[in-house]
């Protein structure tokens, strides 16, 4: 579970997050939506101590997340906006292997995590390619099997869709599902909930570094239209 | 850690002419580099003090954003007054390192108050206007690209070391992390300037463009004539 009270983040004199409160579950399926600038990415970076509260706090399966971020990061995996930034070796079998190798886990389930991983993004059999030679929409679906190779307790995606062609989308949105009916938490950072809607059991909705809105998409849709986020079928 | 870029304002140094401030600059540095007294110290002190006041810089900003510089600087003294045998620390040998970083340090905080006051098209306008020819236009362009590059890379390096850091790289030794973050960051930084190169030639790049209208007014003349007092006093 990923408890967050009160959470102030700061950027010089404007406020990004403003005494943000909020639960999310093991194995809910939460998309966070809002405007350019709402605060979105700042929030979820609080998830695995990648950014320090200004005030509040942000726990992590009962651990404060900035007192101890080896088990936060542990707990939750984490895929940033743009692939390239994330690619951390030269080749895709190496870089999916960093994080489980962090873990000081032995090579056999290394090899395990890998080769899963690799498959649930429908790169099977492609761990030897270069990181350099792949697409960005490749490059996309590499970033999301590394943090799945860490098999974390909840998942963080930051508009983990962004590049990918239809099928690759569709694989990612299935692996999620599948995800979170086996208990990850899986919480996906997005300005389009078209492609999620129907799949998410709750949507919390920022605005100015506070949420506006926090339910299950029919309950919260009018709100959302409000601060102008994308709806589904319009 | 927020980088020193230019941010829009209404300071007294952001209304003042760019070439203005480059004579102030380069007189504080003349001024700044002669023989490093501590009286001469507490004075151009005092006046890096009213420059970054002028220019709304918070000096603690300044130490965040160059903090590897500041590092580095702090590092020479100590190391002068370590020695190998005994009494193994000797303080009296830190002083003088420690005034001849002084400067460059005082240098680097009034920098920064003109790299947070001053559009990058200014500077390169300024320096196009008064190098003549070829050099002047390379100079502008280089200063250009260089000032807009920068803040860029260092964001990119910044995503990698939390991209690793999520996924508990910073387990590993120093070393192969900063080997992983070497490569990558180099792989982004040629990646970037290729980006840069097609973006530039796609809104029709031009060595000598119009450049930005500078004025230089009653206030510009007192901060010139203030950077050559500076100047001067390096040689009373």
């Amino acid at each position: 579970m990923i408890e967050v009270a009160d959470l102030v983040h700061e950027f010089g004199d404007s406020r990004a997050l403003d005494e943000v409160s909020l639960r999310i579950d093991d194995g809910e399926f939460c998309l966070v939506v809002g405007p350019n600038g709402s605060g979105k990415t700042t929030l979820v970076r609080h998830f695995n101590a990648l950014a320090e509260p200004d005030a509040g706090s942000v726990r992590v399966d009962g651990t404060e997340a900035i007192a101890d971020p080896l088990a936060a990061r542990t707990a939750v995996g984490m895929v940033f906006q743009n692939p390239r930034d994330q690619l951390l070796a030269a080749t895709v079998g190496d870089d999916v292997a960093f994080g489980p190798e962090n873990l000081g886990l032995d090579r056999a389930e290394i090899d395990r995590r890998v080769d899963g991983a690799l498959a649930a993004v429908g790169m099977a059999g492609r761990g030897d390619e270069r990181v350099a030679a792949l697409s960005g929409g490749e490059q996309a679906r590499v970033a999301i099997a590394g943090a799945l190779a860490m098999e974390p307790a909840h998942l963080v995606l930051d508009e983990p869709l962004a590049g990918l062609d239809s099928r690759a989308r569709t694989a990612v949105l299935d692996r999620l599902d599948d995800l979170s009916r086996d208990g990850t938490a899986v919480v996906v950072v997005t300005h389009d909930l078209r492609a999620f809607a129907d799949r998410a059991d709750r949507v919390v909705a920022l605005a100015d570094g506070r949420v506006v809105a926090d339910g299950p998409f029919a309950e919260v849709r009018d709100r959302l239209a409000d601060i102008g986020v994308d709806l589904p079928g319009e | 850690m927020r980088a020193v870029v230019y941010e829009p304002g209404s300071t007294p140094v952001h209304g003042l002419d760019v070439r203005a401030k480059l004579g102030f600059q380069v007189g504080f540095a003349v001024a700044a580099f002669a023989e490093p007294t501590p009286p001469r110290l507490a004075a151009l002190a005092v006046v890096a003090g009213v420059v970054l006041a002028l220019a709304q810089l918070s000096p603690l900003r300044v130490l965040r954003a160059y903090w590897p510089a500041f590092l580095i600087l702090a590092g020479s003294p100590v190391v002068n007054a370590l020695a190998v045998g005994p009494p193994w620390v000797r303080p009296a040998e830190a002083a003088e390192p420690a005034l001849a970083v002084s400067r460059v340090a005082l240098v680097l905080f009034v920098g920064a108050a003109y790299v947070a006051t001053t559009p990058v098209r200014e500077t390169r306008g300024a320096i196009q206007r008064h190098v003549p020819g070829r050099a002047g236009q390379l100079l502008g362009v280089g200063v250009a690209l260089t000032f807009r590059f920068i803040p860029v890379f260092r964001r990119d390096i910044r995503a990698r070391f939390d991209a690793s850091a999520a996924r508990l790289g910073d387990q590993r030794s120093a070393t192969d992390r900063a080997g992983r973050l070497a490569v990558a960051g180099l792989s982004r930084a040629f990646t970037r300037a290729d980006r840069l190169s097609l973006a530039l030639r796609a809104r029709c790049f031009a060595w000598n463009p119009t450049p930005p209208a500078l004025r230089f007014g009653r206030r510009d003349y007192s901060v010139l004539v203030a950077g050559a007092l500076l100047a001067l006093s390096a040689f009373v």
